[in-house]
């Protein structure tokens, strides 16, 4: 074997490992990646597909990805991307934005409405089916920065960078999404009383 | 100029406050504010429950299936 075969024989081998290693570490997030999918999806099965969409597209541009950057922000980078590709949004118009309340609406209507005081017992009257489908009714462009920063807690800055935003928008579209989620939650609340 | 009020103040900043977002000193003017209000304080409890039964509520694990088939994605060696 000559002396460049070798050499060229060695930078595949680390080529190759350095690949298998990428693999694992995606593959180790794959539970947090998941919960997020859950989050900007209507349907386990919708999550499910998205999360084989990211995975293939992952593995296959592996090499974009540079070491010792944030892989999980990276991974939900293309996440977020390939699902507004897809065009599996909710469709909005003007008039179906649901009117939003004040920060305090949810916990002032359900105190108004129940007599309780004690905050606990006010939360018990909210089950996590009608989180879900509060949630499920958040606009997508509300919903995407919801799902990231609280259910897959990650900073501001974090969040601008995977949907590829200004921290300010991140900002605006959270305190807005809150709200409508919050205002979602108190009517489904209501009802079931 | 007029004062703001303080409980006013208060639920602008809540959110970020929440979020560990605010800076050191806001951080420092809300904890102050949250324990000698108690109307500011009991919302703040709810906000903060409420986050986690967000988070609680969407959080349904990985069928194991699913696992399989994304590591069956790996490109072949």
């Amino acid at each position: 074997m000559s002396e460049t075969s070798s050499e060229e024989a060695r930078r595949i081998a680390q080529g190759a490992r350095d690949r298998v290693h990428f693999e694992e570490e995606a593959l180790a997030l794959a539970d947090q990646v998941y919960r997020v999918a859950r989050g900007v999806s209507r349907s386990k099965e919708e999550a499910e597909d998205l999360m084989q969409e990211t995975y293939a597209r992952a593995f296959r541009s592996w090499a974009s990805f540079t070491p010792g950057t944030n892989l999980r922000a990276w991974l939900l980078r293309i996440l977020t991307n390939l699902n507004i590709d897809r065009g599996r949004r909710q469709q909005r118009t003007p008039d179906q934005q649901p009117l939003e309340e004040g920060d305090y609406f949810l916990y002032n209507r359900l105190e108004a409405t129940s007599g309780e005081t004690d905050e606990e017992r006010i939360l018990d009257r909210l089950s996590q089916d009608h989180v879900a489908e509060a949630l499920a009714a958040v606009p997508h462009d509300f919903r995407d920065v919801l799902v990231l920063v609280d259910i897959g807690e990650f900073t501001y800055a974090e969040a601008a960078q995977i949907l590829d935003i200004p921290i300010g928008t991140v900002m605006s579209r959270l305190h807005r999404g809150r709200r409508i989620l919050k205002q979602q939650l108190a009517e489904l609340a209501l009802e079931a009383k | 100029m007029s004062e703001i009020d303080p409980c006013d103040w208060c639920e602008e900043v809540l959110q970020p406050y929440l979020d560990r977002d605010l800076d050191a000193t806001d951080v420092q003017k809300v904890k102050h504010h949250l324990a000698e209000c108690s109307w500011c304080e009991k919302r703040f409890t709810f906000e903060s429950d409420f986050r986690r039964l967000v988070r609680q509520a969407v959080i349904e694990p990985m069928e194991p299936e699913l696992k399989a088939k994304l590591a069956a994605l790996r490109l072949e060696l």
